[in-house]
């Protein structure tokens, strides 16, 4: 600024608008709502349930991304649970989705933080430790499932796991906090894989103990799941990208804990 | 005066801009004043309609000099929920408001976020939608309104707070004439007969030199100058300087001044302009120019429609019984009243839509016969709404995004995406997102995106709504430019002031009818069959009109310089009142 203004400078503050850990709650609303309308597209089928994943977990990690942990678990447990309710055909195990769906906002809200929350990724990666112990553990102590099955059926979920407990969720975080295009979107790829694997992991526990699938859904998962997981990263790749690309271009007020 | 609104040396920088938007504006509205805002675009109008309720800078951040007090409220120091009771804002575009499923439901919803109790609630909607005359409509959905409705429903929920104070920033932009109309009218009675103080920013010139008490001319975020619409619309140069348009009356007796007419005050309304004629052309020579009817076109049809009908799925006849032929390297203007069939009518020549009975034909061919993407290479197409058209991440990319579809070489796809870009002024823009730049250059990069493809014909439907003077004029300079390698074209648009220069030819519709269709010195002094379908002559038609009654001679005029030229004076006392 070249000029000197002769007014006083005043001190702005934010003043009586209702957020949500610093998200309006406008904000938190309109992604809520979102979810939940993606909720009716299915994404892809769930192997033995007759039922179809959501299209909304592609976009969970991008709501976290933007709104923050706190608020972008909330939009995102609220958006799937409206999309359970209105949407049942995308929905196996209603709880699952929710948790899944906060997980996955979590998940993403964490890998970002800084100051005080910095350390908060470590509750999702030992949730997700614990998960896949319960997951992996029921296949292979209680059901006898071959443990090469079980690796290989649930790739996207400790490969997810994996990569967010390395320095990998710094540098995806990075890349999606940067203002490099072609970062941005390697970034949330990345992350994408990370956080919808997580979401998966968690929702899959759960399921898994409600239907208890058979072996040999172990091995049909081995092919299908990384291709299926390819797809909703490539989905929320491509939406975020618009989405974090406008989202800057138009200058809207950030969330206070956003990430990008 | 006493003061409700009260602005005190306010500056404004945006987040990531360099530079303020406001800078030291100083300046108070009485309780019940009607305060106009004009400025080009990019002036700071929004920008200072969005501080009077607080939402700049507490919602976009910032610094912030300077203080805005609204009833005694200070803006910084109270949240714009609370600022909200005492300002009424309403927006550009009405849809971008209106969020409920009922019309009654839209005007409860800020009551019910601020927790005003039902009864009182049920009590204020029909009262305020008496205010703005949508009686009976309680139960419709806000969609099935017309434009002008909607702008009305929206100033009603605005209104239901009980405000001190509201704020329109250029409400009637994305609006159909009538629909135009309607809000004014609306406005002017909410502040002359309840007494409600009124801040509008808008472009509309006529109608804020009719409407306002005080107009306040804001340039590059300073406030330039402040005083009644005489005293500033009274000095075109002013404005003309600024790229903005004074109210043709205004014009029209600066011009007459510049040539040596003693014109002691320049009137700004169309009334005393009237008044001011008579005088001139009982002490004055009037002097019609020869005027020339644009050349007819020799060439064969390039467009043509015979007995053409159309009736939507939902059974609304919107065509019937159209006949009608466009020449190669015609300039046509289609205007007519929202609904009338225009927007109809031209998709018929891309294909968009079948006819339901007769034939259109494209250079010849029935369009039956092509694709539409065989009819788009030909045929360039500018819709009404830009953001419809648009959908890449940077401005470069959507001028070149066709182009790629053809699988154009990668140096012919540079080439024509740069002249595209240099012909509308956007090379500057190339890397930036077209959703951030503001909706008049989102025309142009449609249109760039157009001109990249080389089409035969170019139809640009309504590519002057929501653009400034300037913006208007640098797309038709465009498009006469384009006329002038022999190119096509047709334009929709309401703004007839602006088509003189460039249009030979009208077409006039109305409920689905072509209603005329003649050389535009002759359509436009249909002023009756115009103003029957809701059109508003400019204003030097009605001057010249005016001249005609008094000298009983037919004087086809259209723009102010002509109507200037055709009063000579001889005796330099001679004053118009």
């Amino acid at each position: 600024m070249t000029e000197q203004p002769s007014g006083e400078e005043r001190e702005i503050k934010v003043l009586g608008g209702a957020a949500i850990d610093g998200a309006p709650l406008a904000y938190v609303v309109v992604l809520a709502a979102v979810v939940a309308g993606l909720a009716f597209i299915p994404l892809s089928a769930v192997i033995g349930s007759g039922k179809s994943f959501p299209m909304s977990q592609a976009i969970f990690p991008l709501i976290g991304w933007i709104l923050g942990p706190v608020a972008g678990a909330s939009a995102n447990a609220i958006g799937a649970l409206i999309g359970v309710l209105v949407a049942p055909h995308t929905t196996t195990v209603p709880a699952a989705t929710i948790l899944g769906a906060f997980m996955g906002g979590f998940g993403a809200g964490a890998m970002a933080g800084g100051g005080s929350r910095r350390r908060w990724w470590l509750v999702v990666g030992v949730v997700g430790l614990l998960a896949y112990a319960a997951y992996a553990g029921r296949a292979v102590l209680q059901n006898g499932v071959g443990v090469v099955a079980v690796i290989l059926g649930s790739f996207i979920d400790w490969s997810a796991l994996l990569l967010y407990l390395l320095p990998t969720r710094k540098m995806a975080a990075r890349w999606i906090g940067g203002q490099d295009l072609g970062k941005l979107t390697a970034g949330l790829f990345l992350g994408t894989w990370m956080v919808a694997g997580l979401t998966h992991l968690v929702s899959s526990t759960i399921v898994y103990y409600v239907l208890n699938w058979p072996a040999p859904v172990w091995a049909a998962m081995a092919p299908v799941a990384p291709i299926e997981h390819a797809v909703r990263c490539v989905v929320g790749t491509v939406i975020g990208a618009g989405v974090i690309a406008g989202l800057r271009a138009i200058g809207l007020v950030k969330a206070k804990f956003a990430a990008y | 005066m006493d003061p409700i609104l009260v602005l005190d040396k306010v500056s404004y920088q945006y987040p990531r801009s360099p530079q303020l938007v406001l800078r030291d504006i100083s300046l108070q509205v009485g309780r019940g004043e009607f305060l106009g805002l004009i400025g080009p675009t990019g002036a700071g109008k929004s920008t200072l309609c969005l501080a009077l309720n607080g939402i700049v800078p507490q919602f976009y951040g910032g610094r912030f000099f300077g203080r805005v007090a609204v009833a005694g409220l200070d803006s910084l120091e109270h949240p714009v929920s609370e600022m909200a009771r005492h300002v009424g804002s309403v927006f550009q575009d009405p849809e971008t408001q209106l969020i409920s499923t009922s019309v009654e439901n839209e005007i409860a919803f800020a009551l019910e976020n601020l927790c005003v109790p039902s009864e009182e609630i049920k009590a204020r909607i029909p009262r305020v939608l008496a205010a703005v005359r949508l009686e009976g409509m309680e139960r419709k959905h806000p969609h099935e309104l017309s434009g002008g409705q909607k702008q009305r429903l929206a100033i009603a929920a605005a209104l239901a707070m009980q405000p001190d104070l509201l704020v329109l920033d250029e409400p009637t932009s994305q609006l159909d004439p009538l629909g135009a109309q309607e809000v004014f009218a609306v406005v002017h009675e909410l502040n002359r007969e309840l007494g409600m103080t009124i801040v509008m920013a808008s472009h509309a010139a006529e109608e804020m030199a009719e409407h306002a008490d005080r107009v306040a001319l804001l340039s590059a975020g300073r406030l330039v100058r402040i005083g009644t619409p005489a005293e500033v619309y009274g000095h075109p140069e002013l404005l003309e300087e600024r790229t903005l348009r004074p109210p043709q009356v205004a014009r029209t007796f600066y011009l007459m001044q510049q040539r040596g007419v003693l014109v002691r005050d320049i009137p700004v309304r169309l009334r005393p302009a009237l008044d001011a004629l008579d005088t001139l052309s009982r002490d004055c020579r009037i002097d019609p120019p020869t005027t020339q009817q644009p050349p007819t076109q020799s060439g064969g049809a390039l467009l043509s429609i015979r007995n053409l009908e159309y009736v939507y799925p939902d059974g609304t006849e919107a065509l019937r019984d159209v006949s009608l032929d466009v020449g190669r390297g015609e300039y046509v203007l289609i205007v007519g009243q929202n609904g009338a069939g225009k927007t109809t009518l031209v998709k018929h020549f891309l294909g968009l839509l079948q006819p339901t009975s007769g034939t259109v034909a494209v250079g010849g061919t029935d369009v039956r016969q092509l694709s539409v993407s065989e009819l788009a290479r030909s045929i360039g197409y500018v819709a009404q709404n830009p953001n419809d058209q648009i959908f890449n991440s940077t401005v470069g990319d959507e001028v070149a995004f066709a182009l790629r579809n053809l699988r154009c070489p990668l140096n012919e796809v540079e080439e024509r995406t740069l002249a595209g870009l240099q012909a509308m002024g956007l090379v500057e823009q190339r890397h930036q997102h077209p959703l951030s730049l503001p909706q008049g250059d989102r025309t142009r990069i449609v249109i760039a995106a157009i001109l990249a493809m080389r089409p035969e014909v170019l139809i640009l439907d309504e590519p002057t709504t929501g653009q400034d003077f300037q913006g208007a004029r640098f797309i038709l300079d465009i498009s006469r430019r384009l006329h002038q390698t022999g190119k096509t074209i047709l334009v929709i648009t309401h703004h007839l002031y602006l088509m003189p220069d460039y249009a030979g030819r009208v077409i006039v519709m109305g409920k689905g009818t072509i209603l005329l269709d003649a050389p535009i010195r002759t359509a436009y002094h249909q002023v009756d069959l115009l103003r029957s379908t809701f059109l508003d002559p400019p204003q030097a038609v009605l001057l010249a009109r005016h001249l005609s009654e008094r000298v009983g001679q037919d004087i086809p005029l259209l723009t102010p310089r002509e109507v200037a030229d055709c009063v000579v004076c001889d005796s330099p006392e001679v004053q118009a009142p």
